[in-house]
């Protein structure tokens, strides 16, 4: 198994170095390979019950890891599938090049750095991969050379990179925690840290938590410090807007699962979960009133993103252990629906050729096959059956009166209904209205559509009939998180 | 003359000489110094004694409308710069009787009286120049009284008490408390306070004549004779009790009399002009490397004050400092 | 009297001197909010990256730490002198000034930041955290550090500032490594400061993509996104 981890940690990376150097037709081969490989492997990792190690131990992956390696993985497959229909040549043959070798090469190294997060062993390396997603990404989001686009990179650079600055403290003051019982200089693995959290002052783990939440969360796009995320997510191009909202917010929410563990062994559940559940409430709250008013299709989406990590933070801070199994489903069905949607809207726009909710009519009757498409994935994104986010939610909703936080249900669910009611209307609003004159019926491109289709399935295949060694790997990732061995 | 030995009265009536007699006498030689640095040859070194004597045999104008405040007020504050010395170290390294008297603080609402009373005598007058000084001067007094403040607070954590003595005591005491963070903080914090106090660029051009940049000068615009003889030699000694403050508990608590010993004590006098000199020097080369600040961006250099003092006493939480 | 001297007690003198150099790195981070040059910038940048060297070169003489020897020869390179130059290099063609760039005065923002690192400074202090290589106040004035970088990318409207903002904030984040986690294996600082020059690396082309766009290094253009 070392070897697929070998694989997973060279394969992305030689996509993004050999695609840099090729040209656009032949990097867009590079890119679809690389992310079928990247899928291919981590579904073999599954075989492995979810234990693998290599490197010396730096490679490592757990059923929590897989869970989100998952994600990204197949992410990764169905971004590079749409972004072989987005990727248009330019103008000229030079500046075609140009923005083949951005676009691609970062693509691949975004994806790389994003599979490294939770392939990586420890605190340092976690940080690192999660940084260099970052930087890449800013790059990625400024592609457009817009001005939006430059503001956008900007912020989300600024922002995000401040927030991972105090994520460095927080590992940093998790090593001082551990130094008392792990001695002066030791490895930040996780398995160690695990089998020691009971010694640690448990004062220093709550600053660590607590600085984690802050600085992952300005990543993972948690309210207040969301701020950066609805400009990147709309003025990116569409495939980085997918990967961001897809992958890239739950692979922040990994680092944050990370601390949880320790910190739920050091000093007990209560404290990181109310931790959670403040920012979980306050993201869900204020989505949702920005849901139900909104102007720009990606911004729209956004927002919807930061529903779901609100509702993620949220199902964590239920006791009941049915809870974190769905937030572990929803971790998996929130990137293949969000990633639909955004391809979905990267269909809309490249059509219409505008982002504003009001210039988009009759999205069916334009795009046969997108347009359906999208309207079913904003209504899996609304957990709608039967597609998977209905089983996560259902499942955290259940955790949620099983651990008797009934009042808390209560509001959850209100504000997960004023989100949908948002979305359907304005998925309603530019899809279901008669088609304007002087819009061609046609898709955009054909494999843009695959990519949707591909998203559709695994959302079905999540909610009516996960497969058997999934389920299992759920529950024993929301085993291990809750700290039972 | 070793032997004779003082008693402390007598000692606390040569630190009030020594301002009284010697203040004018630091004042000439800054200003020595100063012109010397320009490229001028500047006033005599005992050019204050003459204009103070010759002040003083001039008649005395008081403004119409004017009340006994008028007049009053440069008595009153040359008493206040007369009462500073007997609180604080001016020739002795131990406490004088006296001294238990007032702390840092008490010292220094004895001199914000003596600002106070200028301030109010020159508001009287009704000439528009010398009530634009005295506003001024109270204003930037309130904004440098924080620094003060976190100044005396500072004293107080380092030595558990607010006593001047005690400060420049834990000085001497050993090298580290000399560089320990804390007291260099709130050493240059006072450094600036003086700064500002003394009337220095930045914050004010004291030998300017221009009645738009003036501060602390312009109080004294229409006091005449005596009177303005009185405030010239209490502002000389205003300069020299602050400079005994900033030397001898701050920055060079050394070559004090340690003992109530004639020889030392008076040897203590020449000693303590050498250092304010020293630092003297120090202050006229800043007059002549910086420009004065815009009236406005006064506050920028309080906030800078304030922010040392401020971060000294921070330091001083976390026990080390 | 004695006795109150003797309830004085002294730190030792490479207390005093680490604790010198942290207030430094605060004091120059104090600078920055008020500094009136892109230029001033990045030079007063150089210096706090020099003191926090500096630092690690104590820590490493006094407790014969090797590995920090190490790392404060790589930081001293990377953060005074490539980062520096870096910087220099793209704002080459911008302007110069970037004064007009405060959203609140000078003395409120000192009043701000000087709140700011009571409250990073007292947090610390109720902290259980002792390190045997530096004085715990090391720690607390990175934390100030923090809070005032996170100031000064707030309050000042110009991509200079922001990006030197966040530098710094990095610097405080060293700082208070060498603190918490002197024993922090090599290789993973070393992908730190990788890291940074990687983030550097990406802010310069930022800043010059925005000055090319907007010829000014304002961000007061970059507000246009809302909602």
């Amino acid at each position: 198994m070392s070897a697929v981890l070998i694989a997973l940690m060279v394969l992305p990376f030689a996509a993004a170095v050999a695609s840099a150097a090729a040209p656009m037709r032949v990097a867009k081969v590079l890119t679809v390979a690389g992310g079928l490989s990247t899928f291919g492997l981590s579904i073999s990792l599954l075989e492995s019950k979810g234990d693998a190690a290599a490197l010396a131990g730096w490679l490592r992956v757990d059923p929590l890891s897989l869970v989100f390696l998952l994600a990204v993985a197949f992410l990764y497959v169905t971004t590079a599938i749409f972004a072989v229909g987005y990727a248009q040549p330019r103008s000229s043959e030079r500046e075609t090049r140009h923005y083949s070798r951005r676009f691609f090469a970062g693509l691949n190294l975004f994806a790389w750095a994003m599979v490294m997060a939770p392939v990586v062993n420890g605190f340092t390396l976690l940080w690192v991969a999660i940084e260099v997603t970052t930087v890449v990404s800013a790059l990625l989001v400024a592609t457009d050379d817009t001005d939006g686009a430059v503001e956008a990179a900007w912020k989300y650079v600024l922002i995000a990179s401040m927030g991972l600055g105090v994520a460095l403290l927080a590992t940093l003051v998790m090593y001082y925690a551990g130094t008392a019982s792990l001695g002066g200089s030791y490895e930040l693995f996780y398995p160690r840290l695990l089998a020691a959290a009971g010694h640690f002052n448990p004062e220093v783990v709550r600053l660590a938590f607590g600085l984690a939440v802050v600085g992952f969360g300005t990543k993972m796009g948690l309210v207040p410090v969301h701020t950066w995320l609805p400009d990147a997510h709309s003025e990116a191009p569409t495939p980085v807007s997918a990967l961001l909202s897809g992958a890239l917010l739950t692979v922040s929410f990994y680092g944050i699962l990370r601390f949880y563990q320790v910190t739920t062994r050091a000093v007990g559940p209560a404290y990181p979960r109310s931790v959670l559940l403040v920012f979980g409430i306050a993201s869900l709250a204020l989505a949702a009133l920005y849901l139900a008013r909104q102007r720009d299709l990606k911004r729209l989406l956004a927002y919807s993103s930061i529903e779901h990590m609100g509702i993620l933070a949220i199902g964590m801070s239920f006791s009941a252990p049915i809870a974190v199994v769905g937030v572990l489903l929803q971790v998996l069905a929130h990137a293949a629906a969000k990633s639909t949607a955004f391809f979905g809207a990267g269909s809309v726009i490249a059509k219409f050729g505008t982002k504003e909710l009001e210039r988009v009519r009759g999205g069916i009757g334009a795009l046969p096959w997108s347009g359906p498409m999208f309207l079913l994935s904003v209504l899996a994104l609304s957990a709608m059956p039967p597609f998977g986010i209905f089983r996560s939610e259902f499942l955290i909703v259940e955790g949620g009166l099983g651990s008797s936080a009934t009042a808390l249900v209560a509001v959850l669910l209100l504000l997960v209904t004023i989100a949908f009611l948002g979305l359907s209307w304005y998925a309603s609003q530019t899809m279901l209205t008669p088609l304007p004159s002087g819009v061609v019926r046609g898709e955009v491109s054909t494999t843009m559509a695959l990519s949707m289709g591909l998203g559709l399935a695994a959302l079905v295949l999540l909610g009516i009939h996960p497969p058997a060694q999934l389920s299992e790997l759920l529950t024993r990732a929301a085993g291990e998180l809750r700290g039972a061995r | 003359m070793s032997g004779v030995e003082l008693a402390p009265a007598e000692i606390q009536v040569l630190q009030d000489l020594t301002i009284l007699v010697f203040a004018p006498l630091l004042s000439g030689a800054i200003a020595k110094i100063e012109s010397r640095l320009q490229g001028r040859r500047g006033p005599r070194v005992l050019q204050p004694y003459y204009d103070i004597a010759k002040l003083f045999r001039k008649e005395t104008l008081v403004p119409e409308d004017s009340s006994f405040v008028f007049l009053a007020a440069p008595v009153v504050a040359f008493v206040c710069y007369l009462t500073v010395p007997l609180l604080i170290p001016v020739l002795t390294s131990f406490p004088l009787p006296l001294g238990y008297m007032g702390d840092i603080l008490g010292g220094g609402f004895v001199l914000a009286l003596a600002g106070f009373s200028v301030a109010l005598a020159a508001a009287e007058t009704g000439g528009p120049y010398a009530q634009l000084g005295s506003s001024r001067a109270m204003t930037f007094g309130a904004l440098i009284e924080p620094s003060i403040l976190f100044v005396t607070f500072t004293v107080a954590l380092v030595t558990g008490t607010d006593l001047p003595y005690f400060e420049a005591a834990a000085v001497r005491s050993s090298l580290s408390q000399a560089v320990r963070p804390a007291h260099l903080l709130a050493a240059f914090a006072f450094f600036l306070v003086v700064l500002a106090d003394t009337g220095r660029i930045p914050v004010e051009t004291h030998v300017s004549t221009l009645e738009f940049g003036m501060i602390d000068e312009a109080r004294t615009l229409e006091h005449s004779g005596p009177a303005l003889a009185l405030l010239k030699w209490g502002s000389t000694m205003k300069q020299m009790v602050l400079y005994v403050i900033l030397i001898n508990v701050f920055i060079a608590p050394w070559g004090l009399a340690g003992s109530r010993q004639l020889g030392p004590v008076l040897l203590a006098i020449p000693a303590f002009l050498a250092k304010a000199l020293g630092v003297g020097t120090i202050f006229a080369v800043i007059d002549n490397a910086f420009s004065k600040l815009r009236l406005f961006k006064i506050t920028e250099f309080m906030a800078a004050a304030f922010l040392l003092a401020a971060l000294a006493v921070l330091v001083l939480y976390l026990g080390g400092g | 009297m004695e006795s109150l001297l003797a309830a004085v007690t002294a730190p030792s003198a490479v207390t005093d001197a680490a604790e010198t150099v942290a207030i430094l790195v605060l004091l120059s981070e104090f600078a920055m909010l008020r500094s009136a040059l892109s230029r001033s910038q990045v030079n007063l940048y150089a210096f706090q990256s020099l003191a926090v060297a500096a630092l690690a070169f104590i820590v490493a003489a006094e407790r014969h730490v090797n590995d920090l020897f190490v790392l404060g020869s790589l930081s001293l390179l990377l953060k005074v002198v490539i980062v520096p130059a870096i910087l220099s290099r793209v704002l080459r063609e911008a302007p110069d000034d970037v004064a007009g760039s405060h959203r609140l005065g000078v003395a409120s923002m000192v009043m701000s930041a000087i709140v700011l690192s009571g409250f990073g400074i007292f947090v610390i202090g109720t902290m259980p955290i002792h390190s045997k290589l530096l004085p715990v106040l090391a720690l607390a004035i990175a934390a100030a550090v923090i809070l005032v970088a996170f100031l000064l990318v707030i309050v000042r409207s110009d991509v200079v500032s922001q990006a030197i903002g966040f530098f710094s904030l990095e610097n405080g984040v060293s700082l208070a490594g060498y603190v918490l986690a002197a024993g922090l294996p090599l290789i993973a600082e070393v992908a730190f400061l990788f890291d940074l020059l990687v983030a550097v690396v990406v802010f310069g082309v930022l800043m010059r993509v925005h000055h090319g766009r907007s010829a000014s290094l304002s961000t007061r253009a970059l507000e246009k996104l809302r909602g």
